[in-house]
């Protein structure tokens, strides 16, 4: 403790104490514990008390929606919020607009980016770290700069209103981010793994699919989740290039649904449908929890 | 969509590199020159045709005076009109003051969300295994929630009337004028208080997750050894941890700012689809002229800009990822 680093800056220095002592705290002092644990727990309140109110919301009945006060805990519980959802009649198209255009965008996206993908991390040629940067870079384009003149090239390939265009037009977010990460999963692998398959007697597709498949398995799964939430939550892209043929997807539909005066009021319903809506996804988190967060630093791993 | 694939560089790129000396292959794929470039073709051919060729027109646009109108109805009428628009667009004061906004708002918003997301995800690592468990759990579920959503959730916890947030403050300070204050007639108030809330919060999950699975990769030998050496808690953290980390930072920080620059859905639902002019930032901008009001030349001008700012704050992270990628192989 004597011999301090004489590199360090003054501002360092004077803060060192309160950091030492929450260094020595893990794990030893049962006290410090008590405090993270409560700092921990505060921290998850304030976040999850947005989520909290979204569903206590959809059980509240219209006198609890309309009190001057806040109502924290509903006094009775009602589900005329969710009939109410049901029984609009815009509801499951939507619902069934997002599933297709999602899955199509998911995996197509992993498709083409995981070929892609085994490229950039299996063969050295040329163009390949032009390519690279180009995906890096094409994951910074804002897709909404580019609407317009996405619906106005849609509209010339005739493929605006069309479920098709919209998932097209997904690719754009999917694939390079897609290719970014598998690409640094499939560099993990080394090469010996298939060469020896083959020594095996696997022949080039049966090595494909017996070691470079399974063992790029994770990181397909942490990427069509993420691609997945992407997709499902898209708005602006959808909005603009479906409007012109009358069809919706959850998003819009949820978007609208509020904008009618008659339902403006009703929060319960329209909750309702934001959690309706947001279900899948995070049935999808719930499963792949582990996968997620472990797939988080992947893609900055330098390969 | 006709994908013509001598015309963009990146086809250019393809056909010049099929001469290329044969390069190293090895394990399933070995032999066959043309395997790489089959393979990311269908890439290639996706991103040409969903986005060259939409960023060529988005330049073609922009030197012609297209609206809703003459683009659909009377195509007679749109014509070239040089850089007239950008004149038009660039001599608005207002867009320079929505470009203004988004910059400070944008620097709020990466500061907040890194800063905080850095604290969380250290506090992570001090709390017993159930905690943990129940913040992760509940993160889950806050990434989970569609960015429209939450603008609509903030919007009712933030109501003037039966607001949950102003009968918080009520019970604090038992002045009933708190209780009906209103967050949003003041922009400044609504976007920077109640949007940066919006938006750090839904942020969060993706830094606090990230940014603890990345101190994970911290070997504990190394600060062991730093401790041995006499390195207080802070040095520690400034020169071992942060140097292991950096590609994660780099990378969610520079996602942080695209994500926080062209932010659109939060504010676009926290003021109910029709954000009121003190709430533009870029993106909302783009989409007032470009969709609402269907200026479809004038929001390509907007396109262009915002384009360009971004790229000049990226062009530094994108010269260290080429270092990077130099050192490949």
């Amino acid at each position: 403790m004597t011999t301090v680093d004489t590199t360090a800056t003054a501002g360092a220095a004077a803060a060192a104490p309160k950091v030492r002592a929450k260094v020595r705290a893990t794990g030893q002092n049962p006290v410090m514990t008590w405090v993270w644990n409560t700092l921990g727990l505060g921290f998850a309140v304030v976040m999850g008390f947005p989520i909290y109110w979204m569903i206590i919301t959809t059980f509240k009945t219209n006198k609890d929606l309309i009190a001057k006060d806040p109502t924290f805990w509903p006094q009775a519980f009602s589900f005329d919020s969710y009939k109410t959802i049901f029984d609009d009649k815009e509801c499951l198209p939507g619902l069934q607009n997002t599933v297709v255009i999602t899955l199509g965008a998911v995996v197509l996206g992993l498709v083409v980016g995981f070929l892609a993908a085994v490229a950039v991390a299996r063969f050295g040629f040329r163009g390949r770290n032009f390519f690279i940067v180009t995906m890096l870079v094409v994951q910074m384009v804002p897709l909404l700069a580019i609407i317009v003149p996405l619906f106005v090239v849609m509209n010339k390939a005739g493929m605006t209103g069309t479920l098709f265009g919209a998932m097209l037009a997904y690719l754009v977010f999917t694939v390079p981010y897609v290719v970014w990460t598998l690409r640094s999963f499939i560099v993990n692998i080394p090469a010996e793994l298939d060469e020896a398959a083959m020594v095996d007697g696997c022949t080039q597709w049966g090595a494909f699919f017996r070691v470079i498949l399974p063992l790029t398995l994770p990181g397909l799964i942490t990427t069509g989740v993420y691609s997945w939430i992407q997709a499902w939550n898209e708005f602006v892209v959808a909005n603009v290039l479906l409007s012109t043929g009358g069809q919706k997807t959850s998003m819009i539909w949820l978007t609208f649904y509020a904008t009618t005066p008659t339902r403006g009021a009703d929060y319960g319903s329209q909750m309702a449908g934001a959690l309706l809506v947001s279900l899948p996804v995070i049935v999808l988190f719930v499963i792949f929890q582990k996968k997620v967060s472990a797939g988080l630093t992947a893609g900055a791993v330098k390969g | 969509m006709s994908v013509t694939t001598n015309e963009t560089p990146v086809a250019v790129e393809e056909t010049a590199a099929a001469a290329a000396p044969p390069p190293r292959r090895r394990g399933f794929l070995a032999g066959g020159h043309y395997i790489p470039y089959a393979m990311i073709l269908p890439a290639v051919a996706a991103l040409v045709g969903v986005l060259a060729y939409p960023l060529y027109q988005l330049f073609d646009l922009s030197f012609q005076n297209i609206n809703r109108y003459s683009y659909l109805v009377n195509p007679a009428l749109s014509k070239y009109i040089g850089f007239e628009g950008y004149g038009k667009v660039l001599g608005d004061d207002q867009f320079w003051e929505v470009v203004l906004r988004s910059i400070w708002f944008t620097l709020e918003l990466v500061v907040l969300s890194m800063v905080l997301g850095m604290l969380f995800a250290l506090l992570l690592n001090r709390v017993s295994g159930w905690v943990k468990v129940i913040c992760i759990t509940v993160m889950m579920f806050v990434w989970a929630i569609p960015a429209l959503v939450t603008g609509t959730i903030f919007r009712w916890l933030f109501a003037s009337n039966g607001g949950v947030v102003d009968y918080i403050g009520y019970l604090f300070t038992g002045d009933e004028k708190t209780k009906h204050y209103d967050w949003f007639a003041d922009p400044t108030v609504g976007l920077y208080v109640v949007g940066a809330a919006v938006i750090v919060w839904g942020a969060l999950p993706f830094l606090v997750l990230g940014l603890n699975a990345a101190l994970t990769q911290v070997p504990k030998e190394l600060l062991e050894a730093a401790k041995l050496d006499g390195a207080t808690g802070l040095q520690a953290f400034r020169h071992v941890v942060i140097p292991v980390i950096k590609p994660f930072l780099m990378i969610s920080a520079a996602l942080s700012f695209i994500w926080d620059f062209q932010v659109f859905a939060q504010i676009f639902s926290l003021r109910n689809t029709s954000p009121e002019p003190g709430y533009w930032t870029i993106g909302t901008y783009l989409f007032q002229k470009g969709i609402v009001a269907s200026k479809y030349s004038d929001s390509s001008v907007i396109s262009i800009a915002m384009i360009l700012l971004m790229l000049a704050v990226l062009v530094f992270y994108i010269r260290q990822m080429l270092k990077i990628g130099a050192q490949d192989r």
